[in-house]
C-alpha cells in the first residue's frame, strides 16, 4: 500500500502538474523522500517565499496552476505573503504544507503554526488533512477550486503522520461540487439591454482588466473590440489582452495611467468593463470615478460588482461565454456614428507624451531595452516606480507578456517569479526588472537562477532610493524622506559574481545624449543576447518621479504632470 | 469560518451564530445588524465563498431576536480593567 506522500505526489502528478517549488523541513520531509520517480520535478528556491512567487510566475504566464510546497511552521509563514498576492491577482495557486503529527496540533508544538487559520482570509479554499484516506478528494478538490472561476489560491495542510501512513489507493478522482443557482447568462437576454444603453450613449469607452486573459477571452474580446471602435484602456494586468497598434487604443488606465485613457474614463457616459474589479488604482476616488458613466460590467465574481457604484447591467459569468454572445448580437446591431467622440478621445492632442518625461534618463533605459527586445519575450516586473514605467513603456501584444504583483504589490516578486516565469516558458527572453530595494528582499534567488542556468535578463533599476515611497515624500510629505535612502546599496555587480552570474552596469550619462552611446548600445546588445543568466545595474537619478499621477483623493482628470 | 470573516473584517458584531446540518450541507444564520450597504457587501462576499450554494438575507427570526434582546455589548475581551468597571457601572 502506497504512504500518503506518494498518493499527494500521484493525484497532484494526475492534475497534470509536472513541476513544483518548495523547500523542504521537517514535517513535509515524508513527501521530499517520495519525489524521486514520481514524475514531479522540484526546484529548490532559497526561500519559502521564493517558491511561492516563482509558483506564481509559472501559473501566471501559462495559466496552469503553479503549486508551491514548504514545512511546517516558518515554512508556512513564508508562504502567506505569495499566497495573498494570489488571492488578489486571481492566481492560480495550490500550496501544500507539512504540519507537525495530529496528536499534537494545537499543544503549541515545536514549528507548529494554525496556517490554515491564518490564510483563511486569504485562501480560496483551504483544508487540513485528518485521514490519509481523504487525501485524494482533498488534492482534487484543491485543483478544482484554484482552476474554476475566478482562479485564486488554495492551501492543504498535511501532519506528517498523514505523510507516512499506509491506505489503499485507487487512484485520483474527480471533484464535482454541489450546482449552485446560476447567475451565468449562457443566453442573450442580456444583449437587449447591452445594444439599447449602447444606443443610448454619445461617449462609451470599454475598459479591459486581467479576466479577459483568465477565461481565454482574448480573440474573442479582440473582436467584439473591433467591432466597437470605441476608446479602450487597460489596467496593469489587462495590458496585452488589447493590440496596443489599435487606433482607439489609449493605453493604461488610472494612478499612473495615460493622460488619454484618464480624461476619457472621466467623461465616458457608458462604461463597458471586461474583467476588471474597478479597485482603487484604476478608478481614482472612488466617489468621484466616471460621474456621468452607466457601468455594464462583465464579471465572472459577482462580489466584484457594485463596488464602486451600482452597475447599470452586470453580465455575471464566464467572460469566454458571455463576449461571443455579446459580440454575435452587435455585429449586426445598428449603432451610432462615434467618430467624433473618437476623435477627441484618442486625438493627438489628448495622446501626445510630454518630451521632458521622455527625455528623463531610466524612460529612454526602458526604451531602448524594449526596442531590442525579441517577439517572444516576457517583461516580469516588481514593484515601484520602475514597474509604472515599465508599465508604460512596454507595448506587447502578448496577454501574458507582463507579470507584475498588481493588487498586493509585494516588492520582492520579480526575481523568484522570473524564474517561474522562465521555467515555463524555455523559449522566450524573460526580462526581469527590478529596483534596487525590491531585488535585495529576495536577492537569495540568484543562487536558484545560477544553479538551474536559467538566461534571465536581470535588470535593477538603481536609484538608491525607494523611489516610489520618496516620489509621494516628495509631492505630500514636503520632502521629509524619512527612511527611503538607499544610498548604501551594495555592489549588485559584484554580488552576481557572488552567486556565480555576469553583471555589469550601465550610468545614465550614457543616454544623456540624443542618441545612445556606442558604448551602453553594446552592454545592451551583449546582455540580451547572452545564453547564460546577466545582471544589469543601471545607475539613475535619484528625483525622477512617475508621471502622469493622480493623487490619493483626486479624480482621475486631476492628474500631475512632470514641472 | 470564511462565512464569519465577512462581519468580523468589517467589525460587525455577531451576537448570533447558528449552525445545523441540512440535506447534503449546512445551513448557517447569523443575526447582525446591518445597513443595506452592509448586506449588499456581506452578500456578495458569501456568494464569492465557493463552499457558499445558496445566500438569503431576511427579517430577524423571533427565537434568535429574543436571546439577543439579553445580549449587552461590552468591549472585546480581553478588556482592560477600566473599561470592564465602566461597563459594570453604566449597566
Amino acid at each position: 500500500m502506497p504512504k500518503g506522500a506518494e498518493i499527494v505526489l500521484r493525484c497532484v502528478r494526475a492534475e497534470g502538474v509536472d513541476l513544483v517549488f518548495g523547500y523542504p523541513g521537517g514535517a513535509i520531509m515524508p513527501l521530499y523522500d517520495a519525489l524521486q520517480g514520481s514524475g514531479v520535478t522540484h526546484i529548490l528556491t532559497r526561500h519559502e517565499q521564493g517558491a511561492v512567487f516563482a509558483a506564481e510566475g509559472y501559473a501566471r504566464s501559462t495559466g496552469k496552476v503553479g503549486v508551491a510546497i514548504a514545512t511546517s511552521g516558518p515554512g508556512a509563514t513564508n508562504l502567506v505573503t505569495g499566497i495573498a498576492d494570489a488571492k488578489m491577482d486571481s492566481v492560480p495557486l495550490v500550496c501544500i504544507t507539512g504540519q507537525v503529527r495530529s496528536p499534537l496540533i494545537g499543544t503549541d508544538a515545536f514549528q507548529e503554526t494554525d496556517v490554515f487559520g491564518m490564510t483563511l482570509a486569504l485562501t480560496k479554499w483551504s483544508r487540513l488533512v485528518r485521514s490519509v484516506e481523504e487525501i485524494p478528494e482533498v488534492i482534487a478538490q484543491a485543483f478544482y477550486w484554484a482552476r474554476s472561476g475566478r482562479p485564486g489560491p488554495v492551501m492543504v495542510d498535511i501532519p506528517v503522520d498523514m505523510l507516512k501512513a499506509s491506505a489503499e489507493f485507487h487512484g485520483p478522482v474527480d471533484f464535482n461540487p454541489h450546482p449552485k443557482p446560476s447567475d451565468v447568462h449562457n443566453d442573450s437576454t442580456f444583449c437587449e439591454t447591452l445594444i439599447a444603453l449602447l444606443q443610448q450613449a454619445k461617449k462609451p469607452v470599454a475598459l479591459i482588466g486581467a479576466g479577459v486573459k483568465l477565461s481565454g477571452a482574448v480573440s474573442d474580446l479582440r473582436n467584439l473590440l473591433d467591432c466597437l471602435n470605441i476608446p479602450t484602456f487597460a489596467t496593469v494586468h489587462g495590458m496585452g489582452a488589447v493590440v496596443p497598434d489599435k487606433p482607439y487604443y489609449l493605453g493604461m488606465v488610472g494612478m499612473h495611467g495615460t493622460r488619454a485613457a484618464n480624461m476619457a474614463l472621466q467623461e465616458t457616459d457608458c462604461l463597458l468593463v471586461f474583467g476588471a474589479r474597478l479597485d482603487d488604482r484604476v478608478t481614482g476616488e472612488p466617489s468621484r470615478f466616471a460621474p456621468h458613466a452607466r457601468i455594464v460590467h462583465f464579471e465572472v465574481d459577482p462580489s466584484q460588482l457594485d463596488r464602486v457604484r451600482p452597475c447599470e447591467l452586470p453580465v455575471i459569468g464566464d467572460l469566454a461565454e458571455t463576449i461571443p454572445i455579446a459580440l454575435e448580437q452587435l455585429q449586426s446591431a445598428s449603432l451610432p456614428n462615434w467618430t467624433t467622440w473618437r476623435a477627441v478621445a484618442c486625438g493627438p492632442e489628448r495622446s501626445e507624451v510630454d518630451a521632458r518625461g521622455l527625455a528623463q534618463p531610466t524612460i529612454r533605459f526602458l526604451d531602448e531595452l524594449f526596442s531590442r527586445l525579441p517577439d517572444k519575450s516576457i517583461v516580469v516586473a516588481d514593484v515601484g516606480q520602475h514597474q509604472m514605467w515599465a508599465a508604460q513603456r512596454y507595448r506587447s501584444s502578448s496577454p501574458r507578456g507582463f507579470i507584475t504583483s498588481g493588487g498586493l504589490g509585494a516588492m520582492g516578486f520579480a526575481l523568484p517569479a522570473a524564474i517561474g516565469v522562465q521555467l515555463a516558458n524555455p523559449d522566450m527572453t524573460v526580462v526581469c526588472i527590478s529596483g534596487d530595494g525590491g531585488f535585495q528582499m529576495n536577492i537569495q534567488e540568484l543562487a536558484t537562477v545560477h544553479r538551474l542556468n536559467l538566461p534571465i535578463k536581470m535588470v535593477i533599476v538603481d536609484n538608491k532610493y525607494l523611489g516610489m515611497v520618496r516620489q509621494w515624500q516628495q509631492l505630500f510629505y514636503d520632502r521629509n524622506y524619512a527612511e527611503t535612502d538607499m544610498s548604501d546599496n551594495p555592489n549588485f555587480v559584484a554580488i552576481g559574481y557572488a552567486y556565480g552570474i555576469n553583471g555589469r552596469r550601465l550610468r545614465a550619462e550614457a543616454l544623456l545624449g540624443e542618441k545612445i552611446n556606442t558604448g551602453a548600445e553594446e552592454t545592451l546588445d551583449s546582455f540580451l543576447h547572452s545564453t547564460k543568466p546577466e545582471l544589469l545595474a543601471f545607475e539613475c537619478p535619484p528625483e525622477a518621479n512617475v508621471y502622469p499621477m493622480v493623487p490619493s483623493g483626486a479624480a482621475l482628470s486631476e492628474m500631475l504632470f512632470e514641472e | 469560518m470564511r462565512i464569519l470573516n465577512g462581519p468580523s473584517r468589517r467589525g460587525i458584531e455577531m451576537p448570533y451564530v447558528q449552525a445545523e446540518p441540512l440535506e447534503h450541507t449546512h445551513k448557517v444564520t447569523l443575526l447582525l445588524n446591518v445597513n443595506p450597504k452592509q448586506i449588499g457587501q456581506l452578500c456578495r462576499d458569501w456568494r464569492a465563498v465557493v463552499d457558499v450554494i445558496d445566500v438569503q438575507a431576511g427579517a430577524p427570526l423571533k427565537d434568535a431576536f429574543d436571546h439577543s434582546a439579553t445580549w449587552t455589548p461590552t468591549a472585546h475581551p480581553p478588556a482592560s480593567v477600566t473599561k470592564v468597571a465602566e461597563a459594570a457601572a453604566s449597566a
